[in-house]
């Protein structure tokens, strides 16, 4: 008995040996021959400039965030990549100054840039002047489909723009005086929305779009204007906003009564989520500008560093925030990097 | 001295620690066997563009052929007659070519059509899984026979299930080998290499159970043994499959267990998705990076906690009987549902992870208990019918296991789309959505243990009834084995 449990034993040893023998050379066999030769300390640095609007305007607090922490993932996931945001932003909206910086970075060695263009036409330029010396470009938010940037990564704005009239016929019973509040007339994305709403707005003959009204993008002009089109028009049903600077701030509140005039529009952010508690906006389409960063960082890894086929233009799909899940939104914004939300939406 | 008596194993009963330890290698086997090919699948989307909806269709279709391989299967093992015993000789065949299987399906050529990858990779899972049910259904049927004790019966349960553990702590690590870019350029070189050190080891450590134990039951019955010289041919063959598998299915006892189990386990594959959803999206905000930590956290704490459970769950059982120590388990997993009520506060993460050890409670006992009890009913079938027939009961438990966890997958899409989930929502879902959500994750897997705690409340083959089935079992045998009983408090 004792015997035979000893030869059970040798026999166990022996496969044991011949195991560890083939899974040793299967290991050492299999890797990747020229990656194993580098050496595994030598990362390669890559250094993404990532160029938002303005640093006035806090949509791109998530998209910062979004890139930086997509770029630490990417440097954990790959054992020879660091990959290195580098954040720049005029510090109120300006093209020129993009188109300043895009030269810059170019001369200081980065390797891709990705940019909301504030103005397509400044930028298509100063695109192609940054492609030609061997930075890839990719646009995000606002595109310059003219230019060489290999690709875009944004919402649909004609659909955005549909989608905005559509909720706001919902809201109004498909009837009465609405009018646009449009942004900068100069910014291609918004352009694109403002011709959404107009085009879905045939589909409903029987409100009226009184006007479409362009402003430079602060709180204070954007609630100047839509006082002076209520005066106007005291009949006003409704708004759509292909941007929320009316809710940067307080202003709004002493101008309109919660309910009265239906609002809906683009982005939403902490600071106007008590405009939703509050019935002052109905319905706000919030961009996930989390994956401006996320997205972006992404794609320019996967064309420049994976070699990918990556698609030339990747849409972002528009979130619809309402009462109903404002907790939700809330509680994103924060997982975003929004700070200060308060507590009272994060647990509804 | 208490009127309620332990049963003491007799020495000649206990299975050898040695041999606990082979059988229970076979477990780390076939828990990686079972998930390998799941958690390798990713590969086929991700580093070969293969669509979705047929990577999902690849591992359907060979699950079909398990619903006939399976008992079939186990009707082969059950009247197999040979030196080497019903079970051993399949095991011992069954593991080295399910590993060299494995190892060859994985090597995917790179350059071919989707419909190439398709076809390859179908026929390669349908040998493999026809040699896995070789070795799984005969090892599963081992288990119940090792020993004709009450107790020891759990033990040896415990020890299988305890280092089964050991694959599924493995197996959530294999899509980072994969992607492993110290190792492989691609993850399709990964998966290459992980399928051939996977088959390297199955087929090594897949036939220790069929060197190290030893069968009970070998070529001896010389009834049966004439029965099955096939010179009655296939027809009659087939009609006995057909006869015992219509025998099984009428044992109440076994439907019990297999109620049981089906309620308890499927409850928690239904929702297995919705934890991770809610944590992520709720708890987290949509945080994908810090709901993985949590979801991690939750893995590792139930893990710990099963592998204590079990051990827990096997000393207890030999006190108070199975029945009861299921029961008592599976009371505290529903405990453990129902708290994740309370626990999914997106202002206080962390506390997702407490419900955590309660409801592994019941599931490191589920397959511990119902291994073992199915081995009861194996000596209550027995001495009504005079057959062995482990084989047939454990493949189509395991097949209702399988068949259930289908189901469970299946459903699980539509039951989050009813309560309104949408996708690219991220976390911001409704309110509503939310609360559906959270109250499915809690209410079916507690619905599911109270139906379980229902099924097994009326289970007749307790501790003592037991060892009176051994007793007219050994005594038609012409072998009576006294049992020796001492007093738990003495």
């Amino acid at each position: 008995m004792k015997k035979r449990f000893f030869v059970k034993i040798r026999i166990v040893k022996q496969i044991s040996v011949l195991f560890l023998t083939a899974l040793l050379a299967v290991i050492s066999g299999c890797g990747d021959s020229d990656k194993d030769s580098e050496g595994t300390n030598d990362k390669e640095t890559i250094v993404i400039t990532m160029i938002a609007k303005s640093s006035a305007n806090p949509v791109f607090i998530s998209a910062k965030t979004g890139a930086i922490k997509t770029a630490e993932a990417l440097t954990e996931k790959y054992s020879k990549l660091k990959v290195v945001i580098d954040w720049q932003n005029p510090e109120n909206e300006s093209a020129s100054e993009q188109a300043e910086i895009i030269r810059n970075v170019v001369k200081n060695g980065t390797k891709a840039i990705i940019v909301s263009c504030s103005d397509e036409d400044t930028l298509t330029q100063t695109i192609n002047y940054a492609v030609d010396n061997g930075v890839e470009v990719m646009t995000f938010d606002s595109d310059a489909p003219n230019s060489k940037r290999f690709a875009f990564y944004g919402p649909d704005d004609l659909e955005m723009g549909k989608k905005l009239m559509k909720e706001l016929a919902g809201l109004i019973d498909g009837k009465g005086k609405i009018a646009v509040l449009g942004g900068n007339r100069m910014a291609n994305n918004l352009q694109e929305r403002v011709k959404g709403i107009i085009a879905a707005a045939v589909d409903y003959p029987d409100i009226e779009i009184v006007g479409t009204y362009y402003h430079p993008e602060t709180e204070e002009d954007a609630v100047a204007i839509m006082t002076e089109v209520m005066k106007l028009n005291p009949d006003l049903k409704g708004w759509a906003m292909v941007g929320s600077w009316a809710f940067f701030g307080e202003r709004l509140k002493s101008v309109i009564e919660p309910g009265k005039i239906k609002i809906v529009a683009v982005d939403a952010l902490p600071m106007q989520l008590e405009y939703i508690e509050k019935n002052f906006v109905q319905v706000l389409l919030g961009q996930p500008t989390f994956t401006w960063g996320e997205v972006s960082v992404q794609t320019v890894i996967d064309k420049i560093y994976l070699n990918k086929k990556v698609k030339e233009i990747i849409r972002l799909k528009m979130i619809p925030v309402t009462i109903k899940n404002l907790g939700g939104w809330s509680r994103q914004l924060r997982a975003w990097g929004y700070e200060n939300i308060p507590e009272k939406y994060l647990v509804m | 001295m208490s009127t309620k008596e332990i049963h003491k194993t007799a020495p000649k009963d206990k299975i050898p620690n040695g041999q606990k330890f082979a059988y229970g290698l076979g477990s780390i086997v076939n828990n990686l066997l079972g998930g390998a090919i799941g958690y390798m699948s990713i590969v086929l989307n991700v580093g070969l563009g293969i669509n979705p909806a047929l990577v999902g269709t690849l591992q359907a279709i060979p699950r079909l052929t398990d619903a006939l391989t399976d008992p079939v299967m186990g009707y082969i093992s059950d009247n197999t007659r040979s030196r080497y015993g019903r079970r051993r000789p399949y095991i011992f065949i069954g593991a080295i070519f399910v590993g060299l299987v494995f190892a060859l399906m994985w090597q995917l050529p790179e350059g071919y059509s989707e419909m190439f990858y398709f076809w390859f990779f179908l026929i390669g899972s349908i040998i493999f899984y026809l040699f896995y049910t070789m070795f799984a259904t005969p090892w599963v049927a081992l288990g119940y026979e090792l020993t004709s004790d009450y107790h020891e019966r759990t033990r040896l349960m415990g020890v299988m299930n305890f280092m089964g553990q050991f694959a599924w702590i493995t197996l959530p690590w294999f899509y980072a080998f994969m992607e492993n870019d110290r190792f492989f350029s691609d993850s399709v070189q990964g998966a290459r290499t992980l399928a051939i050190i996977i088959g390297v080891f199955v087929a090594v450590v897949g036939i220790m159970p069929a060197i190290f134990t030893k069968e009970r039951f070998v070529g001896k019955d010389k009834e049966i043994k004439i029965k099955n010289k096939l010179v009655e041919g296939l027809k009659k063959n087939i009609a006995l499959f057909f006869k015992g598998l219509v025998i099984t299915l009428k044992r109440v006892e076994f439907l019990k267990l297999c109620a049981g189990t089906f309620f308890l386990f499927n409850g928690i594959m239904l929702v297995g998705a919705f934890s991770s959803y809610i944590t992520i999206f709720y708890v987290c905000g949509g945080d994908k990076s810090m709901g993985a930590y949590y979801m991690g956290l939750f893995g590792t704490v139930t893990t710990i906690s099963t592998l204590a459970a079990i051990a827990g769950v096997t000393w207890i059982s030999s006190r108070i009987g199975k029945r009861k120590t299921f029961i008592i388990a599976t009371a505290i997993m529903m405990f453990g549902s129902l708290l994740k009520w309370f626990c999914y506060d997106p202002m206080v993460p962390w506390k997702v992870i407490i419900p955590a050890p309660f409801i592994a409670v019941g599931m490191g006992a589920l397959f511990t208990l119902m291994g073992s009890m199915i081995a009861d009913v194996c000596d209550l079938d027995e001495l009504e019918t005079g057959e062995r027939r482990e084989g047939m009961f454990g493949s189509i438990y395991w097949w209702m296991v399988k068949l259930g966890m289908a189901i469970a997958f299946g459903l699980s899409g539509f039951l989050l789309n009813g309560t309104g989930f949408v996708v690219d929502f991220g976390g911001a879902q409704t309110s509503s959505t939310f609360f559906w959500m959270r109250v499915v994750d809690v209410g079916i897997p507690a619905v599911g243990a109270l139906i379980a705690i229902y099924s097994v409340a009326s289970f007749k083959i307790t501790e003592e009834r037991s060892y009176e089935i051994r007793s007219e079992l050994e005594k038609r045998r012409s072998k009576l084995i006294t049992v020796e009983k001492i007093a738990p408090s003495t």
